[in-house]
């Protein structure tokens, strides 16, 4: 509801817990290096920087990329975990099993996209929440691995039979630049561009807005639901593959552990937009918070159980004062 | 306006109540042949020394979804923008760290008791203030003070087992009464108080008058945020009070109680099903956890592999809700 006029002491009041509201994230980043450089001289050094991206940010934001995307629909996606798991179980056991690179990458995507699959045919077929049919899919996901692994067991590959093209996935470079630097800014650009610029990122907002209002302007809402859920976990499927490419294993329900910390990510990144919206590159600013907080934090001496305090206090701060400032631009 | 809909929607309305009923009997029904297909098929299923037991085992989790059922009722059920308390779990391994580091110190169980309930409800007054007074979305809010309780939990245990026995936790262990064990009694009589006082005390009522039309009971007068904000006090006393039992039944804490959360979230959403009209109930909640507890135990008698047993979880909610969901689109 847009007053029709507003007087100009209105508009500065208004603006200025507007741009707090926005600014907040960036902001945060911006304090937090410059914090961590002040107090550890480890902090700013390019090996350090690459060692963020490469092992704090790289997986984490390929995750968090098909959250926003499900979030942006209106719904939500408890079962990344289960696409990436399942991607990275084809994909080390075809190796293990001798198939040949490609084949293996193949049916590890796939396998991320049966995931998608089933949540789609329940929110879409069967009309169940994001939430609830997703939380299903993980809950079935996770028997699934117990059921195929017995009980839980690793698969490990062993030196020889990992294959030039896996190593190069997770270790290699181009251009000096290291290759999951590449692929995770690929997907930064596709999805930023894909969720802002085309007419299908256009109806996802629509459809996470106004559900019914999308419905009603006869926009294909069941069919681009679909393609959300099946998009989200090819995504994730992406990061199932690096993940198995850069331990050289497939451990059971490992992509669980990556799931609050998107789901966080996703929501600190909502901040960023000027309508509360999630939007990838706000996204990838909430990840980055978390990556470097948590390789700062290691670096002033934390030990790992500090670490997980701080990390929570940091995102629970952000929250409190992007919210607070939303609570006051509404009311001002 | 509604009455007008609902003259016109007459019939529909008859058989929306007929499809209510049918699924309640329907999940009550298959509560009893699940207890009557374990009694034929598992070797000593049905005594009366492995119900006590179930019931026994099953106080934890009940203790803990009772919590966040009182977060639902006061909250609404959307559960993304609902009430939804996603700390509960890691609540309860804070607090149980704390009342075992407490006894490991030298302190008696009166301090221990005091400082558990009081770290508890600092949880829960956090998710609180959170939530009410800054207004950030209750999962997103819960999720952040989740990370932070887990992290502290692990700054005291270090991740270990930190162990506690006391002649207090040993009588809460014991049989009790008629050769029932006392934790089965005391989540019975946790369950009675609760049930009378959301279902029949004014309060209770105000409180569902609150969770399923915030407007309407602001406008009819009632402390809104009052209610909320007590809701999430009373899960993190919850959250204490299940650390409590879990301490004396795992003589210490444990490093695992995270892994509580999606059960516990199961347990509060499959509890709608055994409600009248479809919506979180504390009796629900029992039901439900009790039945998740005599499927889990039945498995293990048959000698059924327990990896069974989160898939057949998940694929329970998943009929459950589609089964709901049905029904709601038949209503509008």
């Amino acid at each position: 509801m847009a007053q029709a006029t507003l007087t100009p002491a209105q508009h500065r009041r208004r603006r200025l817990p507007d741009l707090v509201f926005q600014m907040g994230l960036p902001l945060a980043l911006l304090l937090v290096v410059l914090f961590f450089a002040w107090s550890s001289p480890a902090f700013l050094v390019p090996s350090n920087l690459e060692s963020v991206l490469v092992n704090n940010f790289t997986l984490l934001a390929i995750v968090s990329i098909a959250m926003t995307l499900a979030v942006a629909s209106g719904g939500i996606d408890l079962s990344v975990g289960t696409a990436l798991d399942f991607a990275s179980l084809l994909f080390v056991s075809l190796i293990a099993a001798g198939q040949p690179f490609g084949i293996a990458l193949l049916a590890g995507l796939l396998g991320g996209l049966g995931a998608g699959l089933f949540n789609a045919f329940l929110i879409v077929g069967l009309g169940i929440t994001p939430f609830l049919a997703t939380l299903g899919t993980l809950f079935i996901g996770r028997s699934v691995q117990q059921l195929t692994t017995g009980g839980g067991i690793p698969i490990y590959l062993s030196k020889a039979k990992v294959p030039e093209a896996a190593t190069f996935l997770a270790h290699g470079d181009i251009l000096g630049i290291a290759t999951p630097l590449w692929v995770v800014t690929i997907l930064i650009v596709l999805f930023t561009v894909l969720l802002r610029a085309t007419p299908f990122g256009r109806r996802v907002t629509a459809i996470g807005v106004q559900p019914a209002v999308a419905w009603y302007s006869g926009l294909p809402v069941r069919r681009d639901l679909v393609l959300v859920y099946l998009l989200s976990a090819l995504v994730v499927a992406v990061a199932g593959l690096m993940l198995s490419a850069t331990v050289n294993a497939y451990v059971p329900s490992s992509g669980n552990a990556f799931l609050l910390n998107a789901i966080g990510a996703t929501f600190i990144g909502t901040t960023l937009d000027r309508r509360g919206r999630p939007n990838v590159p706000g996204t990838v600013l909430g990840v980055l918070l978390l990556a470097v907080v948590a390789n700062g934090l290691l670096l002033i001496g934390w030990n790992f159980y500090w670490q997980q305090v701080g990390t929570g206090v940091l995102i629970f701060l952000v929250l409190v004062a992007s919210f607070a400032s939303r609570r006051w631009r509404k009311a001002g | 306006m509604s009455m007008v809909v609902e003259q016109a929607g007459g019939e529909r309305a008859d058989l929306r109540r007929l499809g209510t009923l049918a699924l309640r009997a329907g999940s009550l029904l298959a509560f009893v042949a699940v207890l009557v297909f374990f009694s034929a098929t598992a070797p000593f299923f049905l005594s009366f020394f492995n119900f006590t037991n179930v019931i026994a085992q099953s106080a934890i989790l009940a203790i803990l979804a009772f919590g966040m059922t009182v977060v639902i009722i006061g909250g609404g059920g959307n559960v993304v923008t609902g009430g939804i308390d996603l700390s509960v779990a890691a609540n309860l391994g804070l607090c149980a760290a704390v009342y075992a580091s407490l006894i490991q110190a030298g302190q008696g169980d009166a301090v221990a008791i005091l400082a558990t309930l009081l770290t508890g409800l600092t949880v829960g007054a956090t998710n609180a203030f959170a939530v009410v007074a800054v207004g950030i979305l209750p999962l997103l809010a819960t999720l952040a003070v989740m990370n932070v309780a887990a992290g502290l939990e692990l700054v005291l245990t270090e991740n270990t087992v930190l162990s506690a026995s006391t002649p207090f936790l040993m009588a809460i262990n014991n049989i009790g009464p008629l050769g029932v064990p006392n934790l089965a009694w005391i989540l019975l009589v946790v369950a009675v108080a609760l049930i009378l006082l959301v279902q029949f005390t004014p309060m209770g009522l105000r409180l569902q008058a609150v969770g399923e039309h915030r407007e309407a009971a602001r406008a009819a007068g009632l402390p809104v945020a009052r209610y909320v904000a007590a809701t999430y006090l009373v899960s993190g006393l919850f959250a204490a009070l299940g650390a409590i039992l879990s301490v004396a039944y795992l003589s210490g804490s444990s490093t695992g109680s995270a892994e509580l959360l999606l059960g516990v979230v199961v347990t509060a959403l499959l509890g709608v099903v055994f409600s009248r009209r479809l919506v979180p109930t504390v009796g629900g909640t029992l039901l439900a956890a009790l039945f998740i507890g005599f499927l889990g135990n039945g498995f293990q008698l048959l000698n059924i592999s327990s990896y069974w047993v989160s898939g057949v979880q998940g694929a329970l909610i998943l009929l459950v809700v589609a089964a709901t969901s049905v029904l709601r689109r038949k209503e509008s």
